[in-house]
């Protein structure tokens, strides 16, 4: 589903020149439950980006099913983004002046769904995360566990065949954490790639292998049964 | 995806309530000025335009210059319409006159009812070929063919029938002939450059004039409108000092000069001596449409500077958006569609704005302006271009700004809004802080303008004189009768007479000083006065006496000229002028006083040479006494007004009683500098208003960005004013740089103004102080009290927002 080869990733500022992915070279198939792993400033996020199409490497090859994407226009990486990834965030990025149900609406717009339809699907992925009762609320109005489910109902409301979580937990205690990583594991289990960014020995432990980064490269790859 | 811009749209505005409301405020406000100033101007420039030939009338104007004295005369002698008209019959296709016999008002009786009529007028029977104007009843080719033949406006004829049916029945005019209503016309559009109520048929007045009207090239009191054929004005002009040559008398030939000008010019660029209403002035158009479009743009601009400011709140909303999917097009459509709808609402708001001040705008004004006038495909075409231009203008800049912020930037809330847009920020409050600025120190000029042109010294007295208009009275006949019935009441101080309204108007008339040849009259300004008039109206005598009524020749021998006149005739003093010939149409005369200057029409013009004289020929006495001037002691007014119209009422039966205050009619003369005052007034206000609300969107904006900045010093120990002084500093800086181009610009534009003056007021420099000055202060206020609250804020919440 996913191969890099000799990703990396400069940053430039006006005098520093900052290096955050040195040569990276991964691939992950359909239907594994990845977890990058490493400390502060290691590339985690840099790499998340990339694999989600948010940015493009400075060099090196990345293929997304099949597609060489390495240095394509933000319009075609919009366009893979919208039909094939939902992402969720560790501080979750709902839009505050949108309800619950329109929060989760809304990638279903961007993929020109029509309305009968985009009300199905919502109220479907709604129930299943069990927070459906709660569609008319806004964000404001939501404990952090409900809005990180809210969070992941948006994430896969358009059925993508990937889903990236840069650190799902981070901003939830540890019972709302747990619901949401079984949450994760649950998707997982029905056949979607998850790809998640994380501190959390706990939550790694979730995934099917982990990916070990330290100072832009790739120090180990962990795989394990669960 | 419409609904969800909408919703998003919507749920923006309420969520942020006070910033909509000040912008959408703004705009609508900025709108609704310059709607009000484009119909305003539209009205300006409309008028006369309703005539089908108003491209090809044309006004005769005549000018007499006796070595820089003289007149520049809307009218013209009787002969000289008809007299074109046979000589170049190709070129002059119709012709008209237009005459009101110099008088004030006109009294006119039907059965029990008597009004004194300022709109009465005699014209050639071609006068409703040449002007179109909507008749009810009656026929436009030949409602003014008979003789004593009369066409009256609607409000008139009600006036005067009620319900009868007018035409037909005869209205008595000034008590010598019957005139038969032989028409009705709508009432003439108020965008007109003359108003009449009753217009006579000019033929009427032979039986007046012994027979037949006027021959004389001298006397010039028509107003003579000429339809020509296309494009032949230049032509015909040509042809004017043959003209002149041929029927002018010799005394004029070489001082008279004819030309044309366009009916379509009067209203805006004519101020001619005898017009028959003041016009207005173009240049008080330019000024206003100028800040009425700088205030639009100030607007706009500052629709601009609270959208960004505003946008920091949307960074996640677009980081979100562009995560699933949105492409750049489809948030620039977005944005686009908000500011849109911002500037329709707001366009809406303005026309309910425009309709509810039109009343109080029309009052101060004098117009009648109503916002239907914009009911036509193209003006509704410009007002939605307006709310799209607007919109977009406004619109464009966050749209393309905002869209382009990465969307990894945007969720981590690393957005560096003001680092691209710094300059282009600084130079837009730079321009609103020159606008005005200029604005103040413009607007105080023309007030100081007008205090000074009200209270000039005039070299007159203005106060507490009652003028009455007493042409064709029993008065006029009889007024040393009059006079001292009138000063039996002790609260009257003295009374005199007049042609004209001193300082208001005046005749020119034919003399001929010591050292002309025989034939070399001259035209002078002068009033017809009688006895008491320097000690009515307080002119100064410099040299010399005074009218004198035990000096029985006065009348006949003596002349009273101005200081001026001395100049202009080279006479070494003022001493030396007393006893020198002044010769008039009625014999030899002699100058025996010599009066300090003043101001013989309004401070546009300057005070030239000037001659007093009392003509007293039986017959001929009430036509020169038009006004009749009474001092009165400032405790008596009301008093004396009872006593006066007491009196009229015995002299003058059946005519009513009117009366006018010298000041009033004196001020009227500046009418157009009020109503430029009152609107450069309104206008500067509503712009500084709206400059205000744009500096405090952009003093909130700022303060917003540095948010980490203000915690970070607040930890540090910085105290709350040092923060308000980093956050004024800036401010500070730019309101010093647009003083520096307000100055010289603002001192440019008024001297251009008061250029047209001849007695102005230079704008003081405290006036450009009190500008300075003004916009510092406001700035300092706005950015301090918004400064405040920013170091106000608890310094662990501030930094925590990263």
């Amino acid at each position: 589903m996913i191969k890099a080869i000799d990703l990396s990733r400069v940053f430039l500022t006006e005098e520093v020149e900052t290096t955050a992915l040195r040569q990276v070279s991964f691939e992950i198939k359909k239907g594994e439950f990845v977890a990058i792993m490493g400390p502060s400033g290691c590339g985690k996020s840099t790499l998340l980006n990339i694999i989600g199409l948010l940015d493009n490497p400075t060099s090196g090859k990345y293929y997304f099913l099949d597609h060489e994407i390495s240095g394509s226009s933000e319009r075609q990486r919009a366009k893979h983004r919208k039909n094939n990834i939902g992402f969720v965030f560790q501080n979750f990025n709902l839009i505050d002046e949108l309800t619950v149900f329109e929060n989760v609406e809304m990638p279903l717009i961007y993929l020109g769904i029509p309305s009968k339809e985009r009300k199905r699907r919502v109220d479907e992925v709604l129930e299943q995360m069990q927070i459906a009762h709660r569609r008319k609320h806004f964000p404001g109005q939501l404990s952090g566990g409900q809005q990180q489910r809210v969070a992941v109902a948006r994430a896969v409301v358009s059925n993508p065949k990937l889903i990236l979580a840069d650190e799902p937990t981070g901003n939830l205690d540890s019972a709302n954490g747990e619901e949401v990583m079984n949450l994760l594991s649950e998707l997982n289990k029905q056949g979607t790639t998850v790809v998640m960014v994380t501190h959390s020995q706990r939550d790694a432990e979730y995934s099917s292998r982990i990916i070990r980064l330290f100072d832009g490269q790739i120090l180990a790859e962990n795989f394990q049964s669960n | 995806m419409w609904i969800n811009y909408f919703r998003i749209a919507f749920r923006n505005l309420s969520k942020h309530a006070f910033y909509a409301f000040i912008n959408m405020s703004g705009l609508a406000i900025g709108i609704a000025s310059f709607i009000i100033i484009w119909l305003y101007i539209l009205d300006e420039v409309s008028y006369d335009s309703y005539h089908k030939n108003a491209e090809n009338i044309y006004r005769l104007v005549n000018v007499y210059d006796f070595e820089g004295v003289g007149e520049e005369s809307a009218s013209s002698p009787f002969p000289v319409a008809w007299t074109l008209q046979n000589d170049y019959p190709d070129k002059v296709k119709n012709v008209t006159r237009v005459f009101n016999r110099q008088v004030p008002r006109t009294l006119i009786q039907y059965e029990e009812k008597s009004y004194n009529e300022r709109g009465f007028f005699f014209a050639d029977s071609s006068f409703f070929s040449l002007f179109d104007h909507q008749f009810l009843q009656g026929d436009p080719q030949t409602s003014l063919n008979e003789i004593n033949s009369v066409v009256i406006t609607q409000s008139t004829a009600r006036r005067y029938f009620g319900e009868e049916d007018p035409m037909g029945k005869t209205i008595r005019f000034e008590k010598l002939l019957d005139l038969k209503v032989t028409g009705i016309i709508h009432d003439v559009p108020h965008n007109s450059h003359f108003s009449f109520d009753m217009m006579a048929s000019i033929s009427s007045l032979r039986k007046l004039y012994r027979g037949s009207l006027p021959k004389t090239w001298v006397w010039n009191p028509c107003w003579t409108y000429l339809l020509l054929q296309p494009g032949v004005a230049d032509q015909l002009s040509e042809n004017f000092p043959g003209f002149i040559q041929k029927y002018f008398y010799d005394a004029e030939k070489e001082h008279v000069t004819l030309y044309l000008q366009p009916l379509l010019d009067i209203h805006l660029k004519s101020s001619l001596d005898y017009e028959i209403e003041p016009n207005s002035n173009i240049l008080y158009l330019y000024i206003l449409g100028g800040i009425a479009f700088f205030l639009l743009i100030i607007a706009i601009i500052n629709y601009l500077n609270l959208a960004t400011a505003t946008s920091a709140h949307r960074a996640r909303e677009i980081g979100v958006k562009k995560v699933f999917g949105a492409t750049r097009d489809q948030l620039i459509f977005q944005f686009l569609m908000e500011s849109l709808l911002m500037s329709f609402s707001a366009l809406i708001i303005a026309l309910v704005i425009a309709e509810l001040s039109l009343p109080v705008f029309n009052l101060f004004t004098g117009k009648a302006i109503f916002l239907d006038r914009l009911a036509e495909p193209v003006y509704i075409l410009g007002l939605f271009g307006i709310g799209l231009i607007t919109g977009l203008l406004a619109g464009l800049y966050p749209a393309f700004f905002l869209s382009a912020f990465n969307p990894i930037d945007s969720l981590r809330g690393q957005l560096k809004q003001g680092a691209k847009s710094g300059s282009a920020r600084k130079l837009l409050v730079v321009v609103q802080f020159v606008v005005s600025i200029t604005l103040i120190i413009i607007t105080l000029g023309i007030f100081n303008q007008l205090r000074y042109m009200r209270n000039a010294d005039t070299g007159f007295n203005k106060e507490n004189i009652l003028l009455l208009p007493i042409s064709n009275t029993m008065i006029a006949r009889d007024f040393e009768q009059f006079k001292k019935e009138l000063l039996q009441n002790p609260k009257i101080e003295s009374v005199t007479a007049m042609d004209d309204i001193l300082g208001v108007a005046h005749n020119t008339h034919e003399f001929r000083p010591e050292g002309f040849p025989e034939d070399q009259w001259q035209f002078y300004p002068a009033l017809v006065v009688r006895y008491d008039f320097l000690k009515t109206f307080g002119i100064k005598l410099i040299a010399g006496r005074d009218y004198d009524e035990s000096m029985k020749t006065d009348p006949e021998k003596a002349v009273l000229i101005n200081e001026a006149m001395v100049h202009h005739m080279g006479w070494k003093s003022n001493e030396e002028a007393i006893g020198k010939k002044f010769r008039s149409l009625q014999g030899e005369e002699r100058v025996v006083g010599v009066m300090s200057d003043f101001n013989v029409t309004s401070l546009h013009q300057p005070a030239g040479p000037f001659v007093l004289n009392i003509k007293e020929q039986p017959g001929v006495v009430h036509w020169f006494l038009k006004y009749a001037a009474i001092k009165i002691h400032p405790e008596g007014k009301q008093e004396v007004m009872t006593f006066v119209n007491d009196l009229w009422d015995q002299w003058e039966k059946g005519r009513p009683f009117e009366y006018s205050w010298f000041e009033n009619e004196l001020a009227q003369l500046y009418h157009d500098e009020e109503v430029l005052g009152f609107l450069a007034l309104t206008l500067t206000l509503i712009i500084i208003f709206i400059a205000t609300l744009g500096l405090y969107g952009l003093v909130a904006f700022m303060a917003a960005q540095r948010t980490r900045e203000i915690g970070i010093r607040r930890v540090m120990g910085a105290s709350e004013w040092s923060i308000v002084r980093l956050l004024s500093v800036e401010f500070i800086k730019l309101v010093l740089i647009s003083i520096l181009i307000a100055f010289p610009l603002t001192w440019w534009l008024t001297d251009y103004w008061l250029s047209h003056f001849a007695y102005a007021m230079p704008v003081s420099w405290l006036n450009y102080v009190a500008g300075g000055l003004s916009a510092m202060v406001l700035a300092l206020i706005i950015t301090s009290l918004r400064a405040l609250r920013a170091s106000l804020t608890d310094p662990v919440n501030s930094i925590k927002y990263e």
